[in-house]
């Protein structure tokens, strides 16, 4: 057993790709006779900095080691490890990080095949997913070797911040387009065996699409959003029938809910924007329908069938699947913009839509205000589109953006680190954006090292260029900063949370003014886009959390959400109101939309709606109210479900039995953060936060501390 | 009442040179660079999107407000009488 | 007193704020709003004002505000609150048993509702009403009340809560008819009839989780019956009207 060294690839040219090296590990066992300490000196020779005479001397401390022991069977690793313990003992710490093997211990692999992964409830367990957690680790261990530089790695480490997906270091995080892109130009990927044509059929389209979605995929670590799919689609809907066209809805939306057989066994986190009326920016453009030909119409004149497409998608939403569970992906997220109240029909869309989120809570309404045009990409992450994007929207293939990375900073700790100072806090502030300003630069290098291989390196997909410039359009992209535990830092520092009064909802938006205004600074200095993002937060709420009670005990013992006994802990996400303040909707959505405008790449309400079924109407009069009241960039209803893996039907309400058969092999499903999943494969942080969710009935409330107290003074909104 | 400006504004200097705020009670905020107290009192207001198309905005004692620099010195001019 | 600043439940087609008033004549076993009823001293004090002043501030998000309980004709302070509500412009809905017919007609005559939801516990008759409602459940209140409401200019819901054990196939029929009967003819308002599911978990009696429930689909199957039941004595006359409301 055991593979042997790679200590051998001295003896042989070096290896030109991926492939040789693969050819050439041996695996077979290799006697103490075979011994040869001068691959030893090749290997620190090649790697590290170190002289052959230096390198000599390790090796010959490595052999006598070697020598003295009783190993019998002497393993590449090993002999890794030996090296690297001397390189140690020397003192040449340099030498020893670049000599680093990556991998991982035995013991955790066995874990790893056996238990379910809890850090991405997305992600299911099989052996597709555990290959993908394998490279993963070590892609981590080299982001933080290798891309990113000690000091942020170690903030990383620490829980300063959080790197996210570090496992996809090599990949962009997320990804937003329009069908154009398909319709224009085919589906012509780099290094695929078979190039498509522009489709002639919608059915073709879609399957261009969520091919597309896939590879996308594969070259991004988040969410795949798709811009007005509905009236992209309207050209190829001309004179079908109503039954096609439903059953286009329907493959649509059972692709890709079911793409979770696919790569890493990990469904595509897929967004698709929907708009009842024609949005303004594409009222004029020409269509491009079947072939890729232009129609010879603009969008305009799409309406009917872009509202057909939608109400059929809508209705597939509303079946649910086979055994009536909300679908968990794509997300709908429909636009709700001044001209959607001045579109015919929208009363009963608006019904329509609010019935879906009623019943099944799969709507996200975005609210775009005003003039500005957004595009939604990642699961919050919207962009307000600027002048050079609506000369973009013109030829709409060309609108693709994409966020390069998220760094969220943990804000309680910077709390506990002030001790209740102010002029500490907003300095301690101002250092961690400037780290997480570090780790964006870190990389962006190396994405562009990547790219810079063009379309023969590992982003081939993202350099192709079709249209003048390359797919990822890298001056275009955003660079994330998130958020967690505004409401606990509020806490900790002034002794109330963000709800309690009118003074800690003030501080709460003097930090993140302060935040907003640091970014703008740094994305001056760099050229570079730095924007705030409301994190999903799905593990590192928990992991914040977890590190802050190791590092920062006892005080944040008392500080830390959740059951500390059960270690179910969190913080609060980003900048809501702690999810269990008894808070009534309106206030919610009212204060926490406040924060909305400053945090530019998207900020979202999420209003827990327990087992309780609301009236429909009810629901559409308050979206209405919220657009014109609030500052809210986004809000979803969500509601919770039963389902019974033995009768397979399912209820409403998290429940122990099932309420058809009575069975208790039963899986509660609802919204972990930005889309829904089982709540079998959450994280304990989630858990300790899912109950102690404030549901919107249920409790009887005194009026809102801050709205209440802030009349004083003129009221909140 | 708050008057919300920002540095190199024209229509803001013209407010600011045209009625005597000082007398009327009126806190200046400037918005800039340096100053997120005053970004946090905008959007503790709601007028964060406003702001980034219209400025000075006059925010009154009911929570209201004015754009417009010449609504602004009017309202103001009004209520100095 | 109880107040929850929005429900998108208590009001068909609106968003309202809910005021629960304490004490109440009826103990049903599946009361879920007991601390209303039995322990009001755990609630927000009597602030009528500060509801009222809430609610003013809410203005623009509310539709309407239900006043529930409890049962709020057990208040004499309730018509000054309705007027107080009436006042700032608010819709008004009411939750009642139906116990005091007399109230409910004062209330009326002063204009002081646009809706009501009256709970019916059981079929008109002593001996199901008062194991549903308690010792001091009257069907002849009730009675009057649906007569009252036959002719009143109010859009009316007519509520009730189906649990086996509480309430056979049967009952619920004649429940259904009798109320259907009352009401028959036009009226200068919407009519809704509404069969709700009992929900077991902090119910006033806490025994009622461990008898046997209704699953979802028997519910539907006899919600349906009963909604015939109904609009079949009542005669089909506005449930068009009934559904548009309902939204």
């Amino acid at each position: 057993m055991g593979e042997v060294m790679e200590l051998g690839r001295g003896t042989v040219p070096p290896p030109k790709d991926a492939t040789d090296t693969v050819l050439f590990v041996r695996t077979s066992d290799m006697e103490i006779a075979g011994w040869d300490r001068h691959r030893i000196v090749e290997a620190l020779v090649r790697e590290t900095f170190l002289d052959e005479g230096t390198a000599e001397k390790v090796a010959l401390a490595v052999e006598q080691v070697v020598q003295r022991s009783q190993i019998e069977v002497l393993t590449a690793p090993l002999i890794r490890e030996l090296v690297d313990a001397k390189l140690v003992e020397f003192g040449l710490e340099s030498a020893r990080r670049m000599h680093t093997r990556l991998g991982m211990p035995l013991f955790d692999v066995e874990q790893l095949l056996v238990q379910p992964n809890r850090e991405n409830a997305n992600v299911p367990h099989g052996p597709e997913a555990t290959n993908l957690t394998l490279a993963e680790n070590i892609k981590k261990e080299y982001a933080l070797l290798a891309v990113f530089g000690q000091e942020v790695a170690d903030a990383h480490m620490r829980g300063d911040l959080h790197l996210h997906d570090l496992g996809f270091v090599d990949r962009p995080y997320c990804s937003g387009q329009s069908l154009e892109y398909l319709k224009k130009f085919g589906l012509n990927l780099p290094n695929s065996l078979a190039m498509a044509k522009p489709a002639k059929h919608a059915e073709v389209l879609l399957a261009h699409m969520v091919k597309f979605s896939a590879a996308l995929q594969s070259n991004f670590a988040g969410a795949i959003g798709w811009d007005a799919v509905n009236l992209f689609f309207a050209p190829y809907l001309v004179g079908r029938s109503d039954r096609d066209v439903k059953q286009l809805a329907q493959m649509l939306i059972f692709e890709y809910s079911q793409q979770a057989v696919a790569r890493g066994g990990q469904a595509i986190f897929s967004d698709i924007n929907l708009y009842w009326e024609v949005p303004k920016h594409f009222e004029d453009v020409p269509a491009i329908g079947p072939g890729g030909e232009y129609t010879g119409q603009t969008y305009g004149a799409y309406e009917k069938e872009a509202q057909r497409f939608l109400t059929m998608l809508l209705e597939v939403y509303r079946g649910g699947d086979a055994s009536g569970r909300p679908f968990f992906f794509p997300k709908p997220l429909v636009h709700i913009t001044e001209k959607f109240f001045r579109t015919e029909g929208h009363q009963e869309f608006l019904r329509q839509l609010c019935e879906l989120s009623a019943e099944k809570g799969n709507t996200y309404f975005i609210f775009d205000r005003g003039d500005t045009a957004k595009i939604s990409e990642c699961c919050r992450l919207s962009f307000k589109l600027e002048k050079s994007d609506l000369d973009d929207a013109k030829q709409p293939w060309r609108m693709r953006y994409s966020a390069l990375q998220n760094v969220t900073v943990n804000l309680p700790r910077l709390a506990y680190r002030a001790g209740g100072d102010d002029t500490r806090l907003f300095g301690a502030i101002t250092e961690v954006l400037e780290l997480a300003c570090r780790a964006h630069l870190d990389k962006k290098a190396f994405i562009e090292k990547l790219l810079s291989q063009g379309e023969r390196g590992p982003l081939s997909l993202l350099t192709m260029n079709r249209d003048g410039q390359p797919y990822l359009r890298m001056h275009r992209v955003s660079y994330l900063l998130g958020m967690v535990g505004l409401n606990e830092l509020v806490k900790i520092h002034l002794g109330q949370e963000l709800h309690e009064s009118p003074e800690a909802f003030k501080f709460g938006l003097r930090v993140i003014a302060h935040m907003k205004l640091v970014a703008e600074k740094l994305g001056h200095h760099h050229h570079m886009h730095f924007v705030l993002e409301q994190t999903p937060a799905e593990s590192t709420a928990y992991r914040f959390a977890k590190l802050d009670l190791k590092y920062y005990s006892p005080q944040a013992g008392r500080y830390v959400r959740g059951d500390l006994s059960r270690g179910e802990v969190y913080y609060t996400n980003s900048t809501h109101l702690h999810v269990g303040s008894p808070t009534s909707p309106i206030d919610r959505v009212r204060m926490e939309g406040l924060f909305h405008p400053l945090i530019e790449a998207g900020s979202i309400t999420h209003l827990w709606l327990g087992e309780e079924q609301p009236d429909p109407a009810a629901l559409a009069s308050f979206v209405e109210k919220v657009f014109r009241h609030t500052q809210s960039d986004q809000i979803a209803f969500s509601p919770e479900f039963t389902t019974c893996l033995a009768c397979g039907r399912t209820a409403r309400g998290l429940k122990e039995a099932c309420a058809y058969c009575g069975s208790d092999e039963v899986e509660g499903i609802t919204r972990i953060t930005g889309y829904f999943t089982k709540v079998s494969s959450w994280n304990k942080g989630k858990i300790g936060e899912l109950h102690e969710r404030a549901r919107c009935r249920g409790f009887f409330s005194a009026p809102a501390a801050v709205s209440g107290s802030a009349k004083a003074e003129g009221g909140v909104g | 009442m708050t008057l919300f400006t920002k540095d190199d504004c024209g229509k803001c200097d013209y407010v600011k040179k045209h009625v005597d705020l000082d007398r009327l009670g009126v806190k200046i905020e400037v918005l800039g660079p340096e100053n997120p107290d005053a970004l946090a009192h905008l959007a503790w207001h709601g007028l964060v999107s406003v702001a980034e198309k219209a400025l000075p905005i006059l925010v009154l004692d009911d929570m209201s407000h004015l754009t417009g620099a010449i609504p602004i010195k009017s309202y103001l001019e009004g209520i100095s009488h | 007193m109880g107040f929850l600043e929005t429900s998108f439940v208590d009001w068909p087609g609106r968003v309202a704020a809910v005021v629960f008033l304490p004490r109440c004549n009826y103990r049903c076993p599946y009361c879920h709003n007991h601390p209303v009823v039995l322990a009001p001293e755990t609630l927000m004090p009597w602030d009528p004002e500060g509801v009222l002043g809430r609610v003013g501030e809410l203005r623009e998000w509310l539709d309407g505000v239900c006043v529930t309980g409890g049962e709020p004709t057990l208040h004499r302070e309730l018509s000054a609150l309705l007027a107080g509500l009436r006042a700032r412009g608010l819709p008004v809905k009411l939750d009642t048993n139906g116990s005091r017919p007399e109230v409910l007609e004062a209330l009326l005559a002063r204009g002081l509702l646009d809706a009501v939801a009256l709970d019916v516990k059981a079929p008109l008759e002593p001996l199901p009403y008062r194991r549903n409602g308690g010792p001091g459940a009257e069907p002849e209140a009730v009675r009057r009340s649906l007569a009252l409401l036959a002719g009143a200019e109010v859009d009316l819901e007519v509520r009730t809560t189906v649990h086996p054990a509480l309430l056979s196939r049967a009952e619920l029929l004649r429940l259904a008819e009798t109320a259907g009967a009352l009401l028959a003819g036009p009226r200068r308002g919407a009519t809704r009839f509404t069969v709700q599911r009992c929900r077991v978990e902090e119910t006033l009696d806490p025994g009622l989780k461990d008898q046997p429930g209704l699953a979802p689909d028997a519910f539907d199957a006899w919600a349906r019956e009963a909604r015939e039941a109904f609009w079949g004595a009542r005669g089909r006359l506005d449930e068009g009207a009934a559904r548009a409301v309902a939204g």
